[in-house]
């Protein structure tokens, strides 16, 4: 009974991870502009991320130690320092881009203008890592953001076609459009299969003291979790293929669009439902972020760290992020359009997957870390299968930047 | 044992259990007519700069010396017989309490972290 509880918070709380700014953004996009014909880049992204987030608890259950450990102790401090760069700098756009989020929710809720919002928002979100316990953050993020389970909703009552909705599962050469097509493509993998999300949850399974007999609960997480977050950037999508569409407007260039995308189903509580969606799945991101960076640095040098513990006693933990959350405000309050950041920020983090994913190859068929735990032919397969996808991505990602961005 | 593999960047944790740092670098005595010997581990960010060339190392100490005064001119080591255990993670039998590793972590603590409400 204990482990059901456990494994259902433990779902909840991924779908926190998964849906945010960025998966939101790409998905609407997607539907407005090219209807439900890239869902299958959402379930790609999804199936990878399943793979990686199981292999990321399964490491840490088993040796205690978090991918970022491995990554240093494994491949040692140059190595380690280039990815550590790269990724603290992706995460800075991306932990910018989740602020944003939240400030443009705040906007369309009170009128006042997202950059005045940056800085509060920030402030609240340092408020609740300095005040707040892990199992705080990770369940009260959670159980709020089931609020984001109205676009399955609203897709399902929107009574789209099913078939074209499964015609879509399968890839497809667009019809026009061709650039900013793959370009979309390549936001959604970036949005779905982001190194923070596997990143935090190994860290988040050493704060929760997980360890051998967890792995059936992380296998369970890892698997429903991350297909629970899918359904939900799918039903975003669905629900912009068939509303934007119907109101003419056939490309997301503004935020304030996608209000629209829940009133002809709830009417003026369709707004309600979409800025405290933005918002809390967004300010989530954010704070998961904020800890994600925390943890890279401290684990990354070897410091003390941990969420439950009071600042004082690891002052450098706790200063990581507060730094962290004050500049990522900053491109926000100076007036950078959120909308932007995002897409930028999605296809940098597809970019940057290599980085990231390459240690995973090593690290889960090390015996010293994981003995007889190690990655059967299935996992490596995933992961020899995501590290080429990720090389493609970094390839592609600059040209159709500057032919598709929008 | 394969002292890149198996010593150099792991995890050292106290004699409280405190995760203290990384071995950041090894200090190996060559004796005459005899194998080389290891002495010490070494700790910190002169010694991690170091690794990344010696400019980069040189910079490092003249940083640290601005910042914390001349004891902190050479990196933090430990002797290699207070190392209780090599596996995952390094043991060793001392108190960081009682070293100058965690002396900018005090001083962050007592100067600004510690100064905030609610730390």
């Amino acid at each position: 009974m204990k482990k059901l509880l456990e494994i259902s918070l433990g779902i909840v709380t991924s779908v926190g991870g998964f849906l945010e700014v960025g998966s939101m953004t790409t998905a609407a996009q997607a539907g407005a502009t090219f209807g439900f014909t890239l869902i299958w880049a959402i379930l790609l992204g999804t199936i990878c991320i399943i793979f990686l987030v199981e292999m990321a608890g399964r490491f840490a259950a088993v040796s205690g130690h978090t991918i970022a450990d491995g990554i240093r102790e494994r491949f040692g401090f140059n190595t380690f320092l280039w990815s550590l760069l790269a990724t603290l700098l992706v995460n800075f756009m991306v932990m910018s881009a989740e602020i944003g989020g939240v400030a443009i929710a705040a906007e369309l809720a009170t009128g006042i203008g997202f950059q005045w919002w940056a800085l509060p928002v920030s402030f609240l979100a340092w408020l609740f890592l300095w005040k707040g316990t892990f199992g705080l953050i990770e369940k009260g993020v959670a159980i709020l953001g089931l609020v984001t389970l109205c676009f399955v909703v609203a897709a399902v009552m929107l009574k789209p076609e099913w078939r074209q909705v499964a015609a879509g599962a399968i890839p497809s050469l667009p019809e026009h459009d061709a650039a900013s097509y793959w370009f979309i493509a390549v936001s959604i993998l970036g949005a779905s299969i982001s190194p923070y999300l596997f990143m935090f949850y190994s860290s988040g399974a050493v704060e929760d003291q997980w360890d051998k007999t967890y792995l059936g609960t992380n296998r369970a997480i890892a698997g429903l979790g991350m297909s629970f977050g899918g359904t939900i950037s799918v039903g975003v999508l669905i629900v912009a293929a068939l509303v934007l569409g119907a109101h003419g407007i056939s490309q997301v260039d503004d935020y304030h669009q996608l209000p629209l995308l829940l009133l002809p189903t709830f009417g003026f509580w369709g707004f309600v439902l979409f800025v405290a969606s933005l918002a809390i799945a967004c300010f989530g991101a954010a704070l998961e972020i904020g800890l994600q960076q925390a943890y890279l640095v401290a684990q990354g040098f070897g410091w003390t760290w941990g969420e439950d513990r009071k600042p004082r006693e690891d002052p450098g933990f706790c200063s990581v992020y507060t730094v962290s959350l004050l500049l990522a405000a900053m491109p926000i309050a100076l007036g950078l359009d959120p909308l932007k950041l995002t897409i930028f920020s999605m296809a940098v983090t597809a970019a940057s997957l290599p980085l990231t994913v390459v240690p995973f190859l090593f690290l889960l068929n090390d015996e010293r870390y994981v003995g007889e735990h190690r990655n059967g032919v299935i996992s490596n397969g995933a992961v020899i299968f995501i590290i080429a996808l990720g090389f493609v991505l970094a390839m592609v990602t600059i040209p159709l930047q500057t032919f598709g961005g929008s | 044992m394969d002292l890149l593999r198996d010593l150099l960047d792991k995890q050292v944790v106290d004699r409280n259990q405190v995760k203290i740092g990384k071995v950041d670098g090894l200090v190996v005595e060559l004796r005459r007519d005899l194998p080389p010997r290891i002495v010490a581990i070494e700790l910190g960010s002169i010694t991690l700069a170091r690794r990344l060339g010696a400019r980069p190392g040189r910079w490092m100490v003249w940083l640290v010396v601005r910042l914390g005064g001349k004891r902190h001119a050479k990196p933090h080591r430990i002797a290699w017989k207070k190392v209780r255990d090599v596996g995952v993670d390094i043991k060793v039998d001392v108190d960081v309490h009682r070293t100058t590793i965690f002396d900018w972590q005090d001083w962050l603590r007592d100067r600004v972290i510690g100064r905030i409400p609610g730390a």
